[in-house]
């Protein structure tokens, strides 16, 4: 039967978030609640000599003021290099000095102007190759172990090598090298950071989070919990969340002091962050140096790269340190190269310090991929999109880092950029007016980053003909309240509107890794046709003891109530039969007789029945289903299977560089993208323009401006977020090779179109203007001065 | 923000007798845009919030013998004038670009001028159309020349106790061409790197320039009337060569900053660019005020 639900583009069920009914954190208020406020470093390297409180606490209203001298020493994040609220030194601005709980927040600030800190300089260092060098100042002294430490390099030394580099090098005909520069860019979530945390009479903890990674936040909370000694759990309830983009991956500093100041008071403790706040103390992507060498054979054939990447990693590690290990996929796979080598090393800075954003160093890595491959392929004389149709991925091939090509629709992806662009006609002219390209690949059926890639689901009929999916995902506007209804239905035989979903609860939802590595579609999809085929098989079983005795009664009734109405000469024993039966928009019906009124039932009736049976045994419809998939973690050598299917896409650029303002205009954006498959192709192009933009600005505004430690633009005014006016002419184009691994023939789709973008739009404007900027991001001024310098 | 009063005159007088009762302890507010981002950054803390959002006289829009606009008159208002979208095209230019509609609904044109920021963007189109400052105050009514109003960065003329009540502009002659330029990073929602205004009145030829006028924003610490370029062009038939070469005089003119919104020598660059640009569409203008 065809689907009826998957592939249409379905509306939003999540309407109530355009009427202001959605309740976000900041919506949210608990009986006697108090509002937490975090003080922060003034100094971006100090010893803290002295903090007087007194006043702070004096102040009418305030129920608790906190530092590192009157809470437990406890370490917390990924590398265990910090404690929640610092004691012996700061190491960068947004350092958490003092936290206050008050009555209201205009007191808990007030609170805050009171503290007194002492503070005494050290030298800092805010250039992670200065940083690298010998003597430069420790920003550690010690590790989580209390191991002396002498540099300021981290203990992740992230590394690949497959091949032979030197035979590559010896073989290549033309080689290219260069280094390429990221900035900060923040993921500026509509809805900013914020908590609640209360505890019981037991201890125990119950937190409402905006996080993505629901049991990943109450394992570390659990254990916080612990090492504080206190013998309680962890409940974590989530709101709707206005967007998460990565940033929402770990637990942030200032959910550890919302915990602390709600044991302290025993009063439910809010922080939420304003602007200034979510741009100056929460982590954002971080920079990059990278540098490229590549070559190719004289038939432009890939025959090495090597990659360094130097990452800035500022003062405290969260999960933008593990980001080499998406980095790796496309520095060894994107194109086919033989010989591979890849280093990246993670240098303490007294920058502030960076989690995960949308790509998670993919649109790193591919921005100085990319742009080497446009140098390589001038230097071999070949056009751009040729080079790359040369050295296109292809479907069933194993990359040099382990990685198994499924689908792989990427020289498609660059034919549709080549025509929709009319590539050929403006390419290389160098006249203000130029094309580029760039092609991605992308995990695209889960990573497995834990020993686990799994994810949880609960189906559960009522005898309302609803169906409830208990998930242990999140949803952070990505769509997938709607695509999680288009999937149910059809693996059950309802229609979405009869299905709900509920979510956001560690004590009742079954577990889940997290909404990361755009793999929700993916994994739930997986877990729906587990789920939903039991579902299917108890419901036509359940059927099959129901429907001929309900038919029967209904035939009689009618005959009772209509004298003209004659009982009809079927034969019901055919329904007592489950293979016989069939289940479609809530209504089970004979499959050989499927537009027969009379032997169809809505679901709600047979289950009614099954619960209400009078004395004796009823039933009940649930089914769960917990998918893991089956790929492979990393192994030392940093080869494995990440992923059951990668996704390909090329974004090709036209666009007009004003020559005297050295402003740039996109004037045609191609965005191809191999999906597998679209579940609703509304929300895939949403997807496929949000993502873009947001690479867009990446490649032409988007910088957190960090002048000595000090984030000088904390604002939507400074920090040049693309508008609504700004909007890029973009023309997606959604390829569906259909993934045999994926549910339905679906790839991931919520990071992919964030990659290319920047990469793209540099090379387009080497294109236009005959000379390559070779740091984020192209600013007016960067490409004036590009302009004005070529040639000298 | 602490606690404060707001306060709700209904007329000039009112609103004059509370700011003279307060005096240091008040400020005012209009739209409110720029007022309240000072205030959330604690730049301020006012006692006393005196609303000029229910003071009829100050807003209104009124072209006679000369164009009126009442100093509480909001963005948007200004945007869909009849007035300034067939006579004054150069204000068009400035109050169709600043923020969002949202901002445009709220923000009035004497919050923009009196706020005095270096990236007003009424103020180089006022300054280019020689607008007049009406104001009253605990003396009475004084009036002055916008070109005299700015004294430094969020500083004016402007004493204790007095409120800006409109803006006199007197009617361009027949053969003039004018237009704002707000040079920025994106389309919506922010402030000029350089703000370039070029008014050009020609004589009876259509060709020789009878005035003259070239003021910059962002170029220096108050708005500024770039005087030695627009003298440069007064008398001389107008085209591309003499409006490059006015650039370059208004850049020399200009002092321009380096800040996190742009460097120096790329506002410099600018200005030479975008007066020269300005120039030639206040000369398509003037040729389509000509015809029409």
């Amino acid at each position: 039967m065809a689907e009826q639900f998957v592939g249409k583009s379905h509306p939003r069920f999540d309407a109530e978030k355009v009427t202001g009914k959605a309740r976000f954190i900041n919506d949210i208020k608990a009986p006697r609640m108090l509002y937490g406020k975090i003080l922060y470093s003034k100094r971006p390297h100090a010893r803290i000599t002295h903090i007087d409180t007194s006043k702070a606490e004096r102040l009418q209203g305030v129920r608790a003021v906190l530092t590192g001298f009157n809470t437990p020493d406890v370490r917390v994040g990924f590398l265990g290099d910090q404690i929640a609220l610092k004691r012996d030194k700061v190491r960068q601005f947004r350092d958490e000095v003092a936290a206050v709980a008050a009555i209201n927040e205009e007191i808990a600030e007030e609170a805050l102007e009171l503290i007194r800190v002492e503070y005494e300089d050290l030298p800092a260092v805010f250039d992670p190759i200065e940083a690298m060098k010998e003597g430069a100042p420790l920003i550690h002294e010690v590790d989580a172990r209390g191991k002396p430490r002498r540099n300021n390099i981290l203990p992740l030394p992230w590394k690949l090598e497959a091949g032979d580099v030197q035979k590559g090098r010896s073989e290549s005909a033309f080689v290219v090298k260069d280094t390429f520069r990221t900035t900060w860019v923040h993921q500026v979530c509509m809805g900013t950071s914020g908590c609640i945390a209360e505890f019981d009479v037991n201890n125990n903890l119950q937190f409402i989070s905006v996080t993505n990674v629901p049991f990943g936040g109450k394992d570390r909370l659990d254990m916080f919990l612990r090492n504080l000694g206190i013998r309680g759990s962890t409940r974590i309830l989530t709101p709707y969340v206005g967007g998460s983009f990565g940033s929402k991956l770990d637990t942030d500093i200032y959910e550890f002091i919302a915990v602390l100041l709600a044991w302290k008071t025993k009063c439910p403790v809010k922080i939420l962050f304003d602007r200034l706040e979510e741009f100056t103390a929460s982590p954002p992507r971080q920079p990059i140096i990278g540098t490229v060498e590549q070559g190719c054979d004289k038939d432009g054939r890939l025959t090495f790269r090597v990659v360094e990447m130097i990452l800035d990693n500022g003062a405290y590690t969260s999960w933008g340190a593990t980001t080499p290990s998406v980095m790796m996929v496309p520095i060894s796979t994107l194109y086919r190269v033989p010989n591979i080598s890849f280093r990246a090393t993670c240098v303490y800075t007294n920058n502030i310090y960076a989690q995960a954003m949308r790509g998670y160093g993919n649109p790193q890595a591919t921005y100085v991929v990319e742009q080497s491959m446009d140098q390589l392929a001038v230097e071999a004389g070949i056009d751009p999109i040729e080079f790359r149709l040369i050295n296109a991925n292809e479907p069933n091939e194993t990359s040099p880092m382990g990685l198994k090509i499924t689908t792989c629709p990427m020289k498609e992806c660059l034919e549709e950029v080549k025509t929709r662009l009319d590539w050929k006609k403006k390419q290389g002219k160098h006249d203000g007016h130029g094309v580029g390209v760039a092609c991605f690949l992308h995990v695209g059926g889960g990573a497995r980053v834990y020993r686990s890639d799994a994810q949880g689901l609960i189906l559960k009929v009522d005898d309302e003909g609803k169906v409830t999916a208990i998930t242990g995902g999140t949803d952070q506007g990505q769509g997938s309240e709607t695509i999680i209804r288009q999937m149910v239905a059809e693996a059950t035989g309802f229609r979405p509107q009869d299905v709900n979903i509920f979510q956001g609860d560690t004590e009742i939802c079954p577990w889940d890794v997290g909404t990361h590595a755009s793999r929700h579609a993916f994994m739930v999809g997986h877990a729906i046709l587990m789920a939903g085929a039991q579902v299917r098989a108890k419901l036509l079983a359940m059927a099959s003891t129901w429907m001929g005795q309900l038919i029967s009664r209904n035939l009689q009734k009618k005959a009772r109530q209509d004298p003209d109405f004659k009982i009809p000469d079927v034969d019901l024993s055919l329904l007592s039969n489950p293979e016989n039966l069939d289940i479609s928009n809530g209504q089970i019906f004979l499959k050989s007789d499927p537009d027969n009124k009379l032997l169809r039932l809505p679901v709600a009736q047979i289950v009614r029945s099954a619960h209400m049976v009078g004395t004796g045994r009823g039933e009940m419809i649930v089914a769960e289903a917990f998918y893991d998939p089956p790929n492979e973690m990393l192994n030392a050598e940093g080869k494995g299977n990440l992923s059951c299917c990668y996704t390909f896409g090329a974004h090709g650029v036209e666009v007009q560089v004003d020559q005297e303002t050295g402003q740039v205009t996109i004037l045609n954006y191609v965005a191809a993208h191999d999906v597998g498959r679209a579940i609703n192709p509304m929300l895939v192009k949403g997807q496929i323009y949000g993502a873009t933009i947001m690479g867009a600005g990446y490649g032409l505004t988007e910088e957190m401006q960090v002048n000595a430690g000090r984030v000088m633009n904390p604002n939507l005014l400074d920090y040049k977020l693309l508008t609504a006016k700004d909007k890029i002419p973009i023309d997606p184009v959604i390829v569906e090779p259909i993934e045999p691994s994926g549910p339905f023939g679906l790839k991931g789709i919520g990071e992919p179109a964030c990659v290319p973008a920047a990469p793209a739009i540099a090379n387009a404007v080497a294109d236009a203007i005959g000379v390559r900027i070779k740091d984020l991001p192209l600013s007016p001024e960067k490409v004036l001065a590009a302009i004005k310098g070529k040639g000298r | 923000m602490r606690s404060y009063e707001y306060l709700k005159p209904t007329s000039l007088k009112e609103a004059l007798e509370l700011l003279g009762r307060y005096g240091e302890k008040a400020k005012l507010v209009a739209g409110g845009t720029d007022l309240m981002v000072q205030w959330k950054k604690k730049i301020i803390s006012p006692e006393y919030v005196i609303s000029l959002r229910n003071v009829p006289e100050l807003s209104f829009v009124t072209y006679e013998s000369d164009l009126k606009i009442g100093s509480a008159t909001t963005h948007r208002t200004l945007e869909l004038s009849p007035i300034i979208r067939e006579h004054f095209p150069i204000l068009l230019d400035a109050v169709s670009n600043l923020g969002s509609v949202q901002v445009r609904n709220s923000a009035t044109i004497g919050g923009n001028i009196c706020n005095a920021a270096p990236s007003a963007d009424t103020a180089p189109p006022l300054l280019a159309l020689d607008a007049v400052a009406h104001i009253a105050g605990p003396q009475g009514e004084r009036t002055m020349p916008i070109a005299e109003f700015f004294k430094g960065p969020s500083r004016t003329a402007l004493a204790s106790g007095e409120i800006v009540t409109h803006f006199s502009i007197p009617r361009p002659s027949p053969n003039t061409g004018m237009a704002y330029w707000k040079h920025t990073r994106r389309k919506a929602m922010d402030l000029p790197i350089l703000g370039v205004a070029v008014l050009l009145s020609f004589g009876q030829d259509g060709k020789t320039c009878a005035k003259a006028r070239i003021s910059l924003g962002v170029a220096a610490p108050t708005p500024m009337r770039a005087r030695k370029a627009e003298a440069y062009l007064e008398g001389k038939e107008v085209d591309r060569g003499a409006l490059d070469e006015a650039g370059k005089i208004a850049a020399g003119e200009a002092s321009p900053r380096t800040t996190i919104r742009g460097s120096q020598w790329y506002r410099e660059e600018m200005i030479r660019v975008l007066v020269r640009r300005t120039g030639l569409m206040c000369i398509e203008r003037a040729k389509g005020a000509a015809h029409g």
